[in-house]
């Protein structure tokens, strides 16, 4: 007979989860899930896409309570919700109020803040009932599905709340800035007030007043959850938080100045989390302390020979091999080694170059594509990564569109760059030399972008010189105008700019002067003009050949 | 030729002087390759106009702090409104700015 384990192990008047309006407590959270499970549709798997956690929870349980797999979509690309129907049997999407789902079918989650609540028996669920699956990128194909057992995911919480010391005689609030539905959220704000002495902020928890806000909210003892880039923020924000008794990060690997600023300015202990999507998280650190990481308490390290690389035991999940990122120690402790090169994180998520580099070149009228990840896109918060395409009968703008519908939008780059070939070696490899090669010659491009449409010169005779102005002349703005437009229009098949977006007139133009009329296509259909005499600038602005609204 | 000017539309679409100084704001947090006079006043921010997304918006929170003094928060009813075009967060700022 299987073994099971309570959907919730927190007496009935525990607060589980809190926003600015409500605290939630067990009770109110089982009476919100039944209600959801028994509204939701037909269908063995449920695809959760609430942005809201307590939807989200809310939402997680009742599918499980109904003995539906949850996917948790991290791709959310119509292409990747696609993907999804096709392989899973056109699941229903749940959604909060914010749900956007195309072109899955939605079901909404709305639950209602109970105020009065009879007591409720609590579910328990078998150990080995397929809670979840999660997805990773693999280098080619499909995304690879990795099962989370209701036990597993039980265990985690109970671990976790034993490694960082939450105990019911002083429940932790806990403030999580990271989303519901990627595994480190899930785990850590989703999955442990269930069975760890914490609650969850269920309100906003974005912008650096928000958590201020949100902690201010929360009795003491408090924990922020959050990732590397927002401590980043909160410090550069120099942001006044209330006592703070800890900091998690996870997602990437947190620098261990920007731990102590943040230890010494919250007055605080700043610890990392180590875990990955197929496993969940295995081990964690005090990140100014030492590089060494120490597994859960139900984690073993082990190896497959003396050459073998490590592998991680968990209860109820399957063995897992970490490859040559780790040199384990012992069984329970490893140090990091540098990253495999395939793989990029952005905003917490995980892909692989290689399988972006197949969507790019897949894309109707690209010949040849690359992706190429920037030295500082793990440092740099607004970094992202570069992309590069041979495509002779398209524009940069319908690439960037058309990759808007393939790929998650985290991995987009600013704007697509079209060049004449990209530099492959003799086994079609991009070295970094030649990829370094690549970088700068777009950057050169750019700034020589600009071509020459003419010159003109306006006479001293000129009949809107006089009175323009009495013995100074110079050369009015409108007239100048007039000169631009007509050699620019010359350069654009006789196509005249319809409205001017902006203009500066920089310094006068005198009559007699050789003005040189310079630009360059700034946008679609939008041309950024400049005039100069010898080197001096006079005059620059934008216009559009659009027509102008009325 | 003259014909340019009588048709010529000064709109609605000129970027105003602080509009100017905030899309300069942008480019510069996001270390944008483009001109800040190249952002539209009236194009979205976010997804299919500029391509900016939720990092960015955090990291533009940030600066609009430190430089306007006040600070951004996630429940303010306008805020699909505020980040709606360069033209109606420029107006956001100019009414909370503090300094």
């Amino acid at each position: 007979m299987t073994s099971r384990l309570p959907l919730v192990a927190r007496a009935s008047q525990d607060a589980l989860f809190r926003t600015h309006d409500a605290t939630i407590t067990t009770d109110h959270f089982l009476h919100a899930v039944h209600t959801m499970a028994g509204q939701l549709p037909l269908g063995d798997y449920v695809v959760n896409l609430c942005q809201d956690r307590y939807c989200f929870v809310v939402a997680f349980a009742a599918a499980l309570l109904a003995g539906k797999i949850t996917l948790l979509a991290s791709d959310r690309s119509s292409d990747g919700l696609k993907a999804l129907a096709e392989r899973f049997g056109d699941p229903t999407a749940l959604v909060d109020g914010t749900g956007e789902a195309k072109p899955l079918r939605s079901c909404l989650v709305a639950p209602d803040f109970v105020k009065s609540s009879g007591r409720l028996d609590i579910p328990s669920l078998p150990v080995d009932q397929v809670a979840a699956l999660v997805f990773t990128s693999g280098s080619t194909g499909q995304p690879v599905a990795h099962t989370k057992l209701w036990g597993a995911l039980v265990q985690r919480s109970i671990t976790a709340g034993q490694r960082f010391g939450f105990v019911q005689e002083r429940p932790a609030s806990i403030v999580g800035t990271v989303p519901p539905q990627h595994m480190y959220g899930f785990e850590t704000t989703v999955l442990l007030p269930l069975h760890a002495p914490v609650s969850s902020w269920c309100g906003s928890s974005f912008y650096p007043a928000d958590i201020q806000l949100a902690l201010e909210a929360c009795p003491e003892p408090r924990v922020l959850v959050t990732t590397p880039l927002h401590i980043r923020m909160l410090l550069q924000d120099d942001a006044k938080l209330p006592a703070v008794a800890g900091f998690i990060s996870a997602t990437a690997p947190l620098d261990a100045a920007l731990a102590s600023q943040a230890e010494q300015k919250w007055k605080t202990e700043v610890s990392e989390i180590f875990g990955a999507t197929e496993v969940g998280s295995i081990a964690s650190r005090r990140t100014v302390q030492s590089d060494v990481w120490t597994v859960y308490p139900d984690i073993r390290l082990t190896r497959t020979g003396p050459e073998g690389s490590p592998l991680v035991e968990a209860p109820h999940a399957r063995t897992f091999p970490l490859g040559d990122t780790l040199d384990v120690l012992s069984e329970t402790q490893f140090r990091l080694l540098g990253r495999s090169t395939d793989f990029i994180k952005l905003g917490g998520r995980r892909e692989s170059i290689a399988r972006l580099n197949q969507i790019l070149t897949a894309v109707p009228g690209v010949v040849d594509g690359v992706f190429i990840a920037p030295d500082d896109l793990e440092t740099r918060p607004a970094a992202r990564l570069l992309t590069f395409v041979v495509a002779p009968d398209r524009k940069p703008d319908e690439i960037l569109a058309a990759l808007r519908e393939r790929i998650d939008a985290v991995f987009l780059p600013r704007r697509v760059v079209c060049v004449d070939t990209i530099p492959r070696n003799q086994v079609g490899k991009l070295t970094r030399q030649a990829q370094l090669a690549l970088q700068e010659s777009a950057a050169r491009a750019d700034t020589n972008a600009e071509s020459i449409a003419g010159t003109f010169s306006i006479p001293a005779d000129h009949p809107s010189l006089p009175g323009h102005f009495p013995g100074r002349p110079i050369v009015p703005g409108v007239v100048l105008l007039e000169e631009v437009f007509a050699l620019i229009a010359g350069r654009f098949d006789g196509r005249s700019l319809k409205a001017l977006d902006n203009v500066k007139f920089v310094a006068p133009v005198l009559p007699g002067e050789t003005v040189t009329v310079s630009y360059r296509v700034s946008a679609p259909d939008r041309v950024a003009f400049s005039c100069r005499h010898a080197d001096t600038l006079l005059v620059r602005g934008t216009g559009s050949f659009g027509s102008a609204p009325s | 030729m003259k014909d340019h000017l009588v048709n010529l539309a000064f709109n609605d679409t000129m970027q105003r002087p602080f509009e100017r100084e905030i899309a300069g704001l942008i480019v510069e947090t996001l270390r944008l390759e483009m001109s800040p006079d190249d952002i539209q006043p009236t194009q979205p921010l976010f997804g299919d106009g500029l391509g900016l997304d939720s990092i960015d918006a955090l990291e533009i929170a940030v600066v609009i702090s430190s430089r306007y003094g006040f600070q951004l928060k996630s429940d303010d009813e306008r805020n699909q409104e505020i980040f709606a075009s360069l033209r109606a967060f420029s107006d956001f700022i100019q009414q909370h700015r503090t300094q």
